[in-house]
């Protein structure tokens, strides 16, 4: 079955998705490698990225082929096949951090008492469901996520922007080059997006101007991030890198919160609806290219695999979150700069054939 | 064929022995002997004396085929000569005469069942706007919806389903509007079932939809022959069945339910809050038992302070769980509701004031539920009517959330919403998503989704039914 999305949709990905999954737990780990220029790594990462997303779609617009067809029109099948068996590992890999930030944001924001790990199991079920979705489902969901995580995070900024004291980000450069250099490396496997624009080509049928339109979407999606990595150290200052969850925490001072309620949870859990979804496309990107790689069209039985070795590592990793997040940012750049940044731009040298 | 006028009836009524089917046997003045078989209650009998037996008094003896055709005054004659034609002829609730000595026999439209009189439907009233509803009787029902579209291109296709019912159902499309194959795809789907009965357009619904267990259902239904025409107009193809006042339409999207007759009829930008409260009762009604079932019992925060104090007075030294309380509660709504719908009207009013008032009344007065329980479940029950299509579905979903919100909490509550997201972002039938104009995201049918815009800014047909002919609205200079 021929999996097609829209540009649209694509952009809305890349708003949404992209904006969302660097929100839960990397503001903290940014206050704390950076300090009060936690925003200088993260532009430095997205700038790069950028770059990169605007590559691919450039690509995309000299070739109707999907990456696998580039493989296998310049190598063999057997090449793409081991590529793309590759880069479903990636996927589970990256799935990896945000599912279980994705835990402990639930853990601290969804219960007064902390639950058990079961509690987040049923969670595998609606993935196991989602992940054998094709592309085409992820589109439509992103149409739908799109105007929630729009809404819900102007809500939370419009709630904290004004409790802000903006003096705590001054004076700008105070951390050293190389030091916010390497924090920028740290972050660096939280900024591969672009691997997933490199499966989706083929997916989306280019028209003139999408290239722009693309990269557009997830430098306004990015610039989100920074500003409300900035909105959450001018709110709680040298106490950031301590104050685990973003989304959680940072419009909390709001002075309607003591008169409605928290209405900022409210607004978080429909934010949580985006983050599952955008967690989701790791597995649906995973179960895509092990189809491909095995020519194997059972999409409900790849899913059911790769589900189950994150089930089996979300109970490995259960209470060791900190030294995983210290693992990742030591090591998990090394396979985003293959997979989101050497592959893509490697995919200009392939053959590309035709434009029909 | 035999033409004897006696072995003819002999050979009709070995087949249709029922009691009901009478023959009336005459003569004309000079002689010529006739007989009239009909069913008896679904036939007008005056009819057959005005436009069979009266005209048919002069017919000489010499007189064949032709002549006393002519003679016949009803405008709905038909020759058959196979019996098994002149039988179904007859169930049907048209007269077959049978002339001595002729092969044919005159099959005549004297049909006039039972049936009740054009009146408002129940379930869809309308302060503005017509207030005509469908009937039972097809023949009324296909005259109701030629009423309003006098178009050439007005196309209405019957078939007979059932083995035994024979009930005829109707495809009514335009032609040059519906998308090309759709009339055709719909009729094949109803007449690959076989089934013994057809007694309502519910049958019809589940033969026509490629997920018949789902949870949402895949087609509209409507009792308005305005609502049924304008869908039509806008390229679906509706399917009427003998015997139910419900007509269908397919393609179906969701946001058709929470559309109403009277948006088209009201001010816009009244008929915009109007579906943002219908949206909006959806939500509520469906989650809130949900969301104050985990608000007690795993999130307290939620709750603003001042409600929270009064909350915790009301439920202090209440037996049960939240949850139980809750889940007992809208079991005891479920009861009452379904128990007055089925009880005889008198009864059931009786029974409303027993149910509601006393047994509501006391059972927070003994303290065995606590008021906000009962202000919910009541605030919840009313919601889910804004949009009665659905009710179906709501309340279901509403079990669904509370099992679910009871067990897992907020997180149960977020799952689920994604998964009946990722659903129903999934289906389509007859390759019209179910979300749409929302997934995949048409900006030019969201003029007419949750949005009403003035019928000005509705210039084309909804882009998501595929209709060749897009324009349906212009200005002439």
């Amino acid at each position: 079955m021929k999996e097609r999305m829209s540009v649209r949709q694509v952009c809305f990905i890349l708003i949404a998705y992209n904006a969302v999954l660097k929100l839960i737990i990397y503001p903290s780990a940014a206050a704390s490698s950076s300090g009060n220029d936690l925003i200088f790594p993260a532009l430095f990462d997205l700038a790069m990225q950028t770059a990169i997303i605007w590559s691919i779609a450039y690509l995309s617009s000299r070739t109707d082929k999907s990456f696998f067809q580039l493989l296998e029109s310049t190598f063999n099948k057997v090449v793409a096949r081991i590529v793309y068996a590759l880069f479903a590992l990636y996927f589970i890999l990256a799935a990896i951090v945000p599912m279980v930030e994705q835990q402990l944001l639930i853990h601290s924001a969804f219960y007064d008492t902390v639950p058990s790990l079961y509690v987040f199991l049923p969670f595998f079920i609606f993935s196991i469901y989602a992940g054998a979705k094709s592309f085409t489902n992820s589109g439509r969901c992103a149409d739908i996520c799109l105007p929630v995580f729009l809404i819900s995070i102007t809500a939370i900024l419009v709630m904290s922007a004004g409790q802000g004291e903006y003096s705590n980000l001054l004076p700008v450069f105070s951390h050293s080059v190389p030091s916010l250099f390497g924090g920028a490396l740290s972050a660096a496997f939280k900024y591969a997006d672009s691997a997933f624009l490199l499966i989706f080509m083929g997916s989306f049928r280019y028209k003139k101007g999408d290239a722009a339109k693309i990269t557009l979407s997830y430098l306004f999606g990015g610039l989100i991030v920074i500003a409300l990595l900035a909105i959450f150290y001018a709110v709680y200052g040298a106490m950031a890198p301590s104050r685990t969850f973003l989304l959680n925490e940072i419009s909390v001072f709001f002075p309607a919160i003591s008169y409605v309620g928290r209405i900022d949870l409210t607004l978080l859990y429909a934010l949580d609806i985006v983050i599952l979804f955008a967690i989701i496309l790791h597995i649906q990107a995973s179960v895509h290219c092990l189809s491909l790689a095995f020519g194997w069209d059972k999409r409900s039985a790849l899913s059911l695999i790769v589900n189950a070795v994150l089930i089996v590592i979300t109970f490995v990793v259960n209470n060791k979150f900190s030294p995983l997040y210290q693992a990742a940012s030591r090591w998990f750049w090394i396979p985003a700069l293959i997979f989101a940044y050497v592959l893509p731009l490697c995919a200009w040298l392939l053959k590309r054939g035709d434009k029909r | 064929m035999n033409g004897d006028l006696q072995s003819r009836i002999k050979a009709i009524k070995q087949k249709l022995s029922s009691q009901d089917i009478l023959v009336f046997e005459f003569n004309s003045l000079h002689g010529k002997k006739f007989a009239v078989i009909y069913a008896d209650g679904i036939v007008d009998k005056n009819m057959i004396g005005e436009l069979i037996v009266k005209p048919l008094r002069a017919v000489k003896e010499s007189d064949g085929e032709k002549e006393i055709k002519l003679l016949l005054a009803s405008p709905e004659v038909k020759e058959e000569e196979k019996d098994a034609k002149v039988i179904k002829a007859i169930s049907d609730g048209n007269a077959a005469l049978i002339i001595d000595g002729e092969s044919k026999v005159f099959i005549i439209g004297v049909k006039s069942p039972p049936g009740r009189a054009v009146a408002e439907p129940p379930t869809q009233i309308t302060i503005k706007g017509p207030r005509e509803g469908f009937t039972e009787d097809i023949k009324v029902n296909l005259g109701l919806v030629r009423k309003r579209v006098k178009s050439e291109k007005l196309q209405i296709k019957t078939i007979t389903v059932g083995k035994q019912s024979q009930t005829a159902v109707a495809l009514c499309y335009l032609d040059g509007v519906c998308p090309q194959g759709l009339a055709k795809k719909v009729e094949e789907k109803i007449l690959n079932k076989e089934i013994d009965l057809i007694p309502d357009s519910s049958y019809i619904a589940g033969f026509i939809s490629k997920r018949p267990r789902s949870l949402f259902r895949r087609n509209s239904t409507c009792e308005k022959p305005d609502i049924f025409c304008a869908k039509i107009c806008e390229g679906r193809v509706g399917i009427i069945v003998d015997g139910s006042p419900i007509a269908l339409t397919v393609p179906y999207i969701l946001t058709e339910d929470f559309q109403s007759a009277e948006d088209y009829y009201a001010v816009s930008y009244r008929a915009t809050i109007l579906r943002f409260i219908r949206v909006a009762s959806v939500l509520v009604g469906v989650g809130l038992p949900a969301f104050y079932v985990c608000a007690q019992l795993f999130k307290i925060q939620l709750i603003p302070a001042k409600l929270l104090f009064k909350i915790a007075s009301s439920v202090a030294g209440i037996p049960l769980s939240p949850s139980v309380e809750i889940f007992l509660t809208l079991f005891v709504l479920e009861v009452l509701n379904e128990a007055s719908v089925r009880m005889p009207k008198y009864v059931g009013l009786a029974l409303s004031v027993v149910g509601a008032l006393v047994l509501g009344d006391t059972a927070v007065k003994s303290g065995i539920i606590s008021t906000p329980a009962v202000i919910i479940i009541a605030f919840s029950a009313i919601c889910l009517y804004t949009v009665p299509d659905m009710v179906e579905t709501t309340t279901t979903l509403r079990f669904l959330y509370l099992i679910v919100a009871g067990s897992i909490g907020t997180f149960g509550i977020v799952l689920l919403t994604a998964y009946i997201l990722c659903y129903l972002c999934t289906e389509q039938d007859y390759g019209v998503p179910l979300l749409a104009p929302f997934a995949p995201m048409i900006t030019r049918d969201m003029a007419d989704s949750i949005y009403k815009a003035n019928f000005s800014a509705l210039p084309k047909r909804p882009k998501v039914l595929g209709s060749p002919n897009k324009t349906r609205f212009k200005e002439k200079r």
